[in-house]
């Protein structure tokens, strides 16, 4: 069994800090991690390897060659290939330039069933996973919380979605595309302590646009439909402390914050 | 001898409640604190201990002992069980470990001639509550307080937070009683000062379980005046304008019972609600009154002279408050267990080292530099810093302390992480001349340095070892490098 | 005039309809506005629309993307919508993007607010977990695509519509390999890790500890714990808060009696207000409040729930 995982390297936005002075996010030197859902999709992946060893995964993610580091330090993790899919051409490509791109190297591809996170934490539009699955017309389904294993390897994984009030149970047949959430909690294995200087160059390919030769007005700013004219910083103020006592006019102060913001209908 | 051997034997010796062969509790004994996490993870490596065995006097230690030495079993004597360095991790197939916690009996306190009389296996908080009913303190807290024995306190030579005014347990220690491999059984006599040849208590005191096993303990008691008690508390520019008042203090002659300098870091784990993101500097003055006022007035003085450093004074009731709430029990231990096994991650680790005043701010930047820059994981870490809190009249300690994310498997977190870390930390110190290990014992994880540490002195340790222990059967691995050692080290 | 379409989502009619006051606020009141509906409860938006589109081909089937884009596309190619409106529910979220791909047409995620410029429409949505707004425009195409989350959008004062109703066969349906299994219901949120108001004692009231409940229950919350507590065994550890506890993100946070240790503070987790009852105001939590209360929390419960009742 073929399994490819897409993959997308994250800024961490927790460690965004806010300039106050300046008002606006300070987005320099922000470490990247791997997306938190994603990291899931690959967890199962390789969970299901450890016990059927003849499942074969493939690693996939569009990015600068930065992070060429991050798809290395992922194939120490015993993942079979890697493939970063990086061209100039590519930048400032939005969601459905991405899927283009992404399903175009999809459709050259042989795979049983493709695992992806279901939302970024940058983008959170959670709109590649889809696009891809209805440009490559597989199955699809997002939200997911379990994979039922036994039904997995047999080709017609049942899934349970987690969704606002209910909990589904869907059945779909390879060729799928499914999209994990990190609530699922399938933990991605850490490189090993002698694995970590291993030489994994091998297993990494790189390309471009040269193999995928996608027509250059469908990628990148030029060919993204959809484009960011401005940013706004969210208005974040500094916390006014008030102290006050536990009498009438103490409990009136609480009572009015808690209806100013809502909490008391 | 097979194991079932031993058992068979130890149970000819003992008593039946006195061995314990319990799964879990072996898996226990295996390791300590130095490999907190893949041991809450259930995945440690290391050969269970055959055997923990619960002596109820001398005599029997004496016997477990010879047993031991004849038939060339390893013997890990505990008490307590809160060593951070290795100290109790075992390294052997076969392996007794000789737990005191039936040494339990307070023998004696003499009020008059201020000294108090304890079996090993007592715990310090126990002989701290019964001196405060009596208006009296051991004048010993290390954070373990509650928990920790005076087996292990003696023998790991630690200290307590009021050490600047009371001391480390070396200045205490007036006498004790220990057992010795062959079975010989020394008690030293406890008198004010001898200059009977060399001070043979410095041979069991800070022995790690090396040479002999602790059975007994005579230390000083001290008057307690909490009444008196002053608080001080600056927030400062920097650790080395920190340790300049702190030098001018001591070397002044002040014995305030604290002083410390914490980094920015550190100040955040402790004093997050007040530091504004600065150096904190803590003074605590006691004792009785004229002499308290008088150290309290030494130490505003200190810090008048720099106080081009100083930032700002921090309202004394905000001190106070803090050392009231400086509780460290088997609940935080447990606690922090259960943190590893649920949410992945531990409250961090500490290295201890000292140097004279002039080199202890070198170490302290060479080494946080050393860290951000070499340190493999360094992005991992989401703190680095460190505190000054034992300070003598040649110089201070530094405490080191650091917490990550814990990005690896749990087998690899001590080589990921804490090893690491404390290499530099110790390669740092011993580079520039201080000592690798203030008060935590070297235990086995900084062995590999022991012969740098003592330089040519490494002589007179090393024959210790080979006269009182020359089958080499005490704590395999703890103070002497072992190459048998090296592949749970690596 | 505009077209306007919007996804009818069984369940969340209410939600659907309140997409109106978002295509209102790019065409204003003159645009002609649709609703496709597979399942959905109509009487619930009957009188709003100009016209709602029934499909009823068991072909096309509610949780299948690919089906209900193949009869969205071929309800636009005979419509020429100028914008489509999805509210961005778990499936609408699946379903926007298989859309636009589709269609071809880009599409702007979970959009909070929309500008209206001479030449362009900018929709403005949250990027990096909300700590910035941007604001995106459509460059290519007529068509404007977007997916907007519940409650963004209040749709009020609408004048009723007389509504057409039209049953629509779809031609050409093509299908995913995907079936519906089984449903349960969630059950109510018991973890209080998913609760927004968290009412949370620590040491200074112990003695009360339950007097919690009380107030939890007027403000919908639920209640939470310091490990003094849960070491004192008036609590279950699945309550207790901080660092070998649980880590918790409310929206408010009322902390009765909590000294606030830092291993207590991490346990809290991008909290929007934090209120801190204490009788000592130096106590480090009261570092981190909106409002500190100086005093004592079991008299601060009773007076505070007294007021609530007096409305």
């Amino acid at each position: 069994m073929k399994i490819i995982c897409l993959l997308k390297f994250v800024p961490d936005v927790d460690s965004f800090e806010y300039d106050y002075e300046k008002n606006v996010l300070v987005r320099e030197n922000v470490k990247q991690l791997l997306n938190p859902d994603d990291a899931c999709a690959l967890g199962f992946a390789l969970r299901l390897k450890k016990t059927n060893p003849d499942i074969e995964i493939e690693a996939v993610t569009m990015a600068p060659h930065s992070v060429r580091k991050f798809m290395e330090d992922i194939l120490r993790r015993r993942v079979d290939k890697g493939t970063l899919i990086s061209d100039p051409l590519f930048a400032g490509s939005d969601t459905l330039s991405t899927s283009l791109i992404l399903g175009t190297y999809l459709k050259q591809t042989p795979y049983d069933v493709i695992l992806t996170g279901s939302q970024t934490l940058d983008g959170d539009t959670a709109q590649v996973p889809a696009q891809i699955a209805e440009f490559l017309r597989v199955s699809y389904i997002s939200g997911i919380t379990k994979i039922d294993e036994q039904s997995f390897l047999q080709g017609s994984p049942q899934v349970e979605v987690d969704t606002e009030n209910h909990t589904d149970i869907y059945e779909l047949t390879f060729p799928s595309l499914l999209a994990v959430r990190r609530e699922s909690k399938y933990r991605l294995p850490f490189v090993r302590f002698a694995d970590l200087e291993s030489d994994v160059s091998e297993q990494l390919q790189i390309i471009d646009n040269h193999t995928l030769n996608i027509p250059p007005d469908k990628i990148g700013l030029k060919g993204s439909p959809t484009r960011v004219i401005k940013t706004y910083p969210q208005t974040y103020e500094y916390k006014e402390k008030i102290i006050v006592q536990n009498d009438a006019e103490g409990i009136e102060t609480v009572y009015c914050f808690l209806k100013e913001k809502g909490y008391i209908k | 001898m097979t194991k079932e051997q031993i058992l068979d034997k130890l149970n000819d010796m003992l008593t039946a409640d006195q061995v314990n062969t319990d799964a879990d509790d072996l898996y226990d004994a295996s390791a300590d604190r130095y490999k907190k996490y893949a041991k809450a993870k259930k995945v440690l490596d290391n050969p269970l201990p055959t055997a923990i065995v619960y002596p109820k006097n001398t005599d029997e230690v004496k016997e477990l002992l010879m047993f031991c030495n004849e038939e060339k079993i390893n013997v890990i004597p505990r008490s307590g069980k809160t060593a951070t360095e290795g100290g109790l991790e075992n390294w052997k197939e076969l392996s007794l470990v000789i737990d005191g916690k039936n040494l339990n009996r307070i023998l004696k306190i003499d009020t008059y001639n201020m000294q108090a009389t304890v079996q090993s296996g007592v715990p310090l908080q126990q002989l701290e509550d019964e001196l405060r009913k009596l208006g009296y303190t051991t004048g010993h807290s290390p954070q373990s307080k509650p928990v920790a024995q005076y087996g292990g306190l003696v023998s790991t030579r630690s200290i307590g937070q009021f050490s600047t005014l009371y001391g480390g347990i070396e200045d205490m220690v007036v006498g004790l009683e220990c057992v010795f491999p062959d079975g010989h059984v020394c008690r030293i006599k406890n008198v004010p000062r001898r200059a009977g040849g060399p001070d043979i208590r410095h041979i069991a005191i800070g022995n790690e379980g090396t040479l002999c096993y602790i059975t007994e303990v005579t230390v000083k008691i001290f008057k307690y005046f909490p009444e008196n008690n002053l608080f001080y508390g600056y927030l400062i520019k920097d650790v080395p304008t920190g340790i300049k008042v702190l030098r001018e203090v001591f070397v002044n002659g002040y014995r305030p019972s604290v002083a410390r300098v914490y980094s920015e870091e550190d100040a955040h784990q402790h004093f997050y609600h007040f530091h504004e993101g600065k150096c904190v500097l803590i003074f605590m003055a006691e004792g009785v009154k004229p002499i308290a006022d008088a150290c309290g007035q030494g130490i505003e003085e200190a810090v008048e002279k720099f106080k081009d450093g100083i930032i700002k004074k921090v309202d004394s009731s905000l001190i106070e408050d803090w050392f009231n709430h400086l509780n460290w029990s088997q609940k935080d231990i447990d606690d922090e267990v259960q943190e590893m096994i649920n949410n992945d991650r531990h409250s961090g680790y500490t290295t201890e080292i000292s140097a004279d005043w002039e080199t202890i701010p070198q170490i302290y930047e060479n080494v946080i530099h050393r860290i951000r820059t070499e340190f493999k994981q360094a992005d991992d870490l989401i703190m680095l810093g460190g505190h000054s809190s034992h300070s003598y009249l040649n110089g201070t300690n530094m405490y080191f302390v650091y917490q990550y994310n814990i990005n690896c498997e749990p087998e690899d977190e001590f080589r990921m992480y804490h090893h690491p870390i404390q290499t530099i930390i110790v390669e740092e110190t011993l580079k520039l001349g201080g000592s690798m290990c203030h008060h935590h014992g070297i235990g086995k994880y900084r062995n590999q340095w022991t012969k740098e540490e003592h330089g040519s002195a490494y002589y007179m340790l090393e024959k210790l070892k080979e006269t009182f222990d020359p089958n080499g059967i005490m704590s395999f691995g703890n103070i002497f490098y072992q190459e048998e050692g090296a592949k749970f080290q690596k | 005039m505009k077209k306007c379409l919007i996804f009818l989502e069984k369940e969340y009619e209410n939600f659907c309809v309140s997409l109106l006051k978002a295509a209102e606020e790019m065409y204003g009141s003159h645009f002609q506005s649709y609703a496709l509906s597979l399942n959905a409860d109509l009487t619930q938006a009957e009188n709003f629309f100009d016209e709602i589109i029934t499909v009823s081909d068991e072909k096309v089937r509610c949780y299948d993307t690919h089906s209900i884009a193949c009869v969205m596309e071929e309800l636009h190619t005979l419509y020429a919508f100028d914008s489509i409106l999805i509210l961005a529910t778990h499936f609408g979220r699946m379903l926007a993007p298989s859309l636009s791909m589709r269609l071809n047409t880009g599409l702007v995620a979970d959009v909070t607010e929309i500008k209206r410029h001479p030449d362009k429409i900018e929709m403005i949505r949250p990027a990096f977990s909300g700590k910035l707004l941007a604001g995106i425009v459509n460059t290519q195409g007529n068509l404007i695509m977007m997916s907007i989350r519940p409650g963004i959008f209040l749709y009020e004062n609408a004048v009723p519509k007389c509504t057409n109703i039209r049953n629509y066969q779809p031609k050409n349906i093509s299908v995913s390999q995907i079936k519906h299994i089984s449903r349960k219901d969630k059950p109510a949120s018991k973890d209080i890790r998913e609760s927004d108001i968290l009412i949370s004692g620590g040491g200074g009231i112990l003695e009360d500890f339950d007097l919690i409940d009380k107030l939890a229950e007027q403000l919908g919350g639920m209640k939470a714990a310091s490990r003094k507590v849960v070491d004192s065994g008036k609590a279950d550890r699945n309550i207790q808060v901080g660092q070998s506890g649980k880590i918790v993100h409310p929206r408010l946070y009322i902390a009765l009696g909590i000294y606030g240790a830092l291993q207590h503070v991490a346990g809290l987790n991008h909290v929007e207000h934090i209120i801190s009852v204490n009788t000592n105001k130096n106590a480090p939590m009261c570092s981190l409040a909106d409002i500190v209360v100086e005093g004592d929390a079991k008299t601060f419960i009773l007076n505070l729930i007294k007021r609530i009742q007096q409305g």
